[in-house]
């Protein structure tokens, strides 16, 4: 038997801050994207805050059941909060949290697939045609996207021979990840967009064909959660590769760590932005074939991060 | 040698051969006699718990003895072997067992079912549960290995074959038939041909005499021994010939044996062949290959299998096609621990790891598997169909059973804190950990996980499309309920056991050091000893493996992560009510159409469409 170390009173308060970075920026983040993709479609575009505007204003709207059955309820919930369980164990700019010590990376891929889970759940539960397309074309990103994802951080299990978080996101410094490391810098800006369900590759949702796909039936503070369960996600998806590939200051300043990472981070949304502004939606079968490639190039990275 | 365990077995074979003889008299009146076969089972049950709880308490290592049966033409020797292994196949074996023959009295009154007698399934059924057992008791490879695989082949093949009046049936069973007589056949020519060996030489006999061999004849020998007991185990290429035909067809109880547990005795074959049958003179490289042949069976076999199951729309074929993709996850892992097993010591902690995931595996999707089957089968009771294109809406309808068959499909995907996650977590785990020293099984590991979210995508369709979507209500059948309570308790006991071992896993990795304690051979020498086994720190909330410094390197701890979901959830909950939003319900918004009906619904063969075309090369693809 091995004590568990007790959670120091700053690690505690580091899980609230994790949440609070991220629920307060998320939305900001959100904001940038649609004011990139304003400006390039030559509009002013909403306010930066706007994003949590909505959350607000849907949080008191009507919230409107089709189904009258439990599944339909509960999906909401379960997706968000898969993902504040994803953020909580976050060591964010190297710092680990009273949680990080509770969850591997397996586990982490495991809830984020949760938070995907109750979004089918719900949308299975919906009843609606347009739901179910939309479900369908959720689950077949899902099954591409996460295992590219885990591959990443795979990266950082092969050189630390560890599944802690801490060892995985910021155990290796940037130059001992070799070759394997830029394949898979390149690999996560090539699955970016498909990382954070934006166009291309926002075939799930497609509101000019699918109406919201999977959300289509949700209103008010249900249709609130989801929205924000995306935002959340999007940027944790965002965050994740510059935690990974971003060496830390190394200045000792926890606070300069992080405003280095979060600055970065919301250069990635800059791009995310202008990547979705600019290219038209794939279709499903054409993203299945672009995720196939990009999956046997993170394997080859892999594969040769296991030789070298 | 111990007497009373002697005796606990025969006891417990006597009951279930009497209750053969028995009740097919009393087949007119069905339900007395199904009442009957549980009881039978369950008292069976008990006395095989009570042997195994003493061969797992015992300090002294395996029970071994000689059964001599005294026929008219002469004397029959038989070895038995009846160690910690053997024990926990013995009980989970009839755990299923008993609550199946509950399940059995509600489900064989199915309308559809009222007009076969019932006389030779009463006949069958014990003698299947008393085939299995033995199978796990017997000591060698031919005499006892026969008697036993002969008595599982032929009891499951008449229950397979129950609905006889259906040609496609008929044919399913024969072609299961004649493959597990082939599986045997490859296996006793293995336990005869070896040099020194005949009727009832035991297994560690076996192993010395192959020792002796050189290796040509040795790889032969073994593989000949893990053909049949693959075969059985739905290995791949040759569990696709048979498994998915004769799951779909027979009656879902039966299903739930042949899946849940007989399976298993096919696993528990490969075991014994893969770390009991190897002598120790072996070279250390040849049993490493062994391993890395195995582990890339089992990588194929899993990643097949679920593909596969993905594109089914028979609710049945579906659960098949994914038990053999479930095996395959166990497979692999059997090949790790054997691989691992080499010269290098530091890889003998992750062989610990990886022969627990299999160990749990095996213990997980007994539950889990068998509990889909019978849901599927309260399905079909009361709907009248298993096919997904004509389901969907039950949980309105039978919420009990949609809740149940919940866990049942959360702990298949393995969610976090269901009892899939933990066994998938230490078999993914204890590949990725290898690194450059087994660096292949890293890449076995990263297609176990492709594959562990196409399972996710198969049950979240199969749960889907039957219990929540639309669809049911234009099925032929518009009566549909909830089914009996007296088939709701069986599902309900094995929800109780699937939650159970996922929340505490430690509870089973206990579970797991006492059969190494009461085992012999390689795996209790390498990885019984403290050290090796330290590796493993258990708490009560999960478990932690510890890397080489003894800093934990990978954790598995449900119920903090069950806590943290409860936790968040509950922010959730506060945050939907904030506003103080009005709740009001209204019909689905249709986008024009007027009504829904039957012609206006997504079925479950369009979903996953492109990702099922993108993956046509993988075989099992339904009609177009």
């Amino acid at each position: 038997m091995t004590s568990t170390p007790l959670p120091t009173l700053l690690s505690i308060l580091q899980v609230f801050l994790n949440l609070l970075i991220f629920l307060a920026l998320a939305p900001l983040f959100d904001g940038i994207v649609r004011r990139v993709t304003a400006r390039v479609q030559n509009r002013q575009g909403p306010p930066l805050v706007q994003s949590l505007y909505d959350i607000l204003k849907l949080l008191g709207k009507e919230n409107i059941d089709s189904t009258g059955i439990l599944p339909f309820k509960l999906a909401p919930l379960i997706a968000f909060a898969s993902m504040l369980c994803v953020i909580a164990i976050l060591p964010m700019a190297g710092r680990a949290t009273a949680l990080t010590q509770y969850a591997d990376a397996i586990s982490l891929v495991y809830l984020l697939t949760l938070g995907g889970v109750a979004v089918l759940l719900g949308a299975f539960a919906s009843k609606n045609i347009y739901a179910l397309i939309g479900a369908s074309r959720e689950m077949t990103t899902m099954i591409m996207v996460e295992p590219i994802l885990f591959m990443i951080l795979l990266l950082g299990v092969l050189k630390t021979g560890s599944l802690d978080l801490g060892a995985v996101i910021y155990g290796t410094p940037m130059a001992a990840f070799g070759l394997p490391g830029v394949v898979m810098i390149v690999v996560s800006l090539f699955g970016l967009q498909a990382f954070v369900a934006r166009q291309p590759f926002d075939m799930a949702e497609a509101e000019q064909e699918l109406l919201g796909g999977p959300f289509i039936e949700y209103s008010g503070p249900n249709y609130a959660l989801f929205k924000y369960y995306m935002m959340l996600k999007q940027m944790f998806y965002a965050y994740l590769p510059i935690a990974m590939f971003v060496p830390l200051l190394g200045t000792g300043f926890y606070l300069a760590d992080l405003a280095l990472q979060l600055a970065l981070t919301a250069l990635v949304f800059l791009l995310i932005g202008l990547l979705s502004a600019t290219h038209p939606r794939y279709r499903i079968d054409q993203a299945i074939r672009y995720f196939g490639v990009l999956f046997l190039i993170a394997l080859g990275a892999i594969a040769a991060a296991v030789v070298l | 040698m111990d007497q009373s365990i002697y005796q606990s077995l025969q006891t417990g074979i006597g009951l279930l051969l009497g209750c053969a003889v028995i009740t097919p008299w009393l087949s007119g009146k069905r339900q007395w006699a199904g009442a009957l076969n549980f009881l039978a089972t369950l008292a069976a049950g008990l006395v095989f718990s009570g042997l195994a709880i003493q061969v797992l308490n015992g300090n002294s290592a395996p029970a071994s003895f000689d059964l001599h049966v005294d026929l008219p033409w002469g004397g029959l020797a038989i070895p038995l072997l009846i160690d910690g292994f053997s024990a926990v196949f013995i009980v989970l074996i009839s755990l299923v067992a008993a609550v199946t023959a509950f399940y059995c009295i509600g489900y064989m009154e199915m309308d559809h079912y009222r007009h076969y007698s019932l006389r030779s399934f009463h006949f069958c059924y014990p003698v299947f549960i008393a085939g299995m057992i033995a199978l796990v008791t017997v000591d060698d490879l031919s005499t006892g290995f026969t008697i036993a695989w002969q008595m599982m082949t032929l009891a499951s093949f008449f229950l397979i074959r129950f609905d006889h009046k259906d040609p496609v049936i008929v044919r399913s069973a024969n072609k299961y038939l004649i493959l597990m007589e082939l599986a045997w056949a490859a296996v006793l020519a293995a336990g005869l041909m070896i040099p020194g060996c005949g009727w009832g030489t035991p297994l560690h006999q076996i192993a010395d005499q192959l020792g002796m061999l050189d290796t040509g004849l040795r790889t032969l020998m073994l593989a000949l021994v893990l053909l049949g007991f693959g075969m059985k185990a739905g290995m791949f290429p040759l569990g696709q010939l048979w498994l998915p035909d004769a799951h779909s067809v027979a009656p879902s109880p039966i299903s739930a044996l042949l899946s849940g547990v007989m399976l298993k005795t096919g696993i528990y074959g490969m075991l014994r062949t893969l770390f009991w049958m190897t002598p120790e003179s072996m070279p250390a490289r040849e049993l490493q290959y062994w391993g890395l042949a195995v582990a890339l069976i089992g990588v194929v076999t899993l990643f097949i299998g679920t593909s596969q199951s993905l594109k089914q729309v028979d609710a049945k074929r579906l659960n098949a096609y994914s038990s053999i993709g479930q095996i395959g996850y166990i497979i692999l892992a059997i090949g790790a621990a054997r691989f691992y097993l080499g010269p290098d010591a530091a890889l003998h902690t992750l062989a610990l790891l990886a022969i627990l995931g299999a160990f749990l595996h095996v213990l997980n999707h007994a539950i889990f598997k068998s509990l889909l089957f019978l849901c599927v089968g309260s399905v079909q009771y009361t709907t009248g169909t298993k096919d997904l294109d004509k389901l969907g809406g039950l949980f309105a309808l039978m919420p009990v059973t949609a809740i149940i068959a919940g866990i049942a499909a959360i702990a298949v995907s393995g969610v976090p804190a269901f009892s899939g996650f933990t066994s998938k977590w230490a078999i993914v785990a204890s590949t990725l950990l290898s690194g450059k020293a087994a660096g292949i099984f890293v890449i076995f590991g990263v297609v176990a996980l492709v594959t562990s979210a196409m399972t996710l995508a198969t049950y979240v369709k199969l749960y889907g499309m039957t219990f929540t979507s639309v669809g049911v209500e234009w099925n032929e059948k518009n009566n549909v309920h909830e089914v009996s309570k007296a088939m709701l308790a069986p599902k309900a006991i094995l929800a109780a056991v699937c939650l159970l071992q996922g929340f505490f896993p430690w509870l089973f990795v206990a579970l797991f050091g006492r059969v190494l304690a009461t085992s012999e051979g390689t795996l209790s020498q390498a990885l019984g000893t403290p050290a090796v086994f330290d590796t493993l720190a258990q708490s009560y909330s999960g478990i932690r493996f510890l890397g080489s410094a003894g800093t934990p390197v990978a954790f598995s701890l449900p119920l903090v992560m069950v806590a943290m979901l409860l936790v968040a959830g509950l922010v959730a909950l506060w945050l939907r009510r904030a506003g103080g939003a009005e709740e009001r319900s209204a019909p689905v918004w249709l986008c024009g159409y007027q009504t829904l009906n039957n012609a206006n619904r997504y079925l479950s063969s369009h979903i996953f469409d492109a990702f099922k075309k993108f993956m046509k090369w993988t075989g099992g693809n339904v009609r177009a």
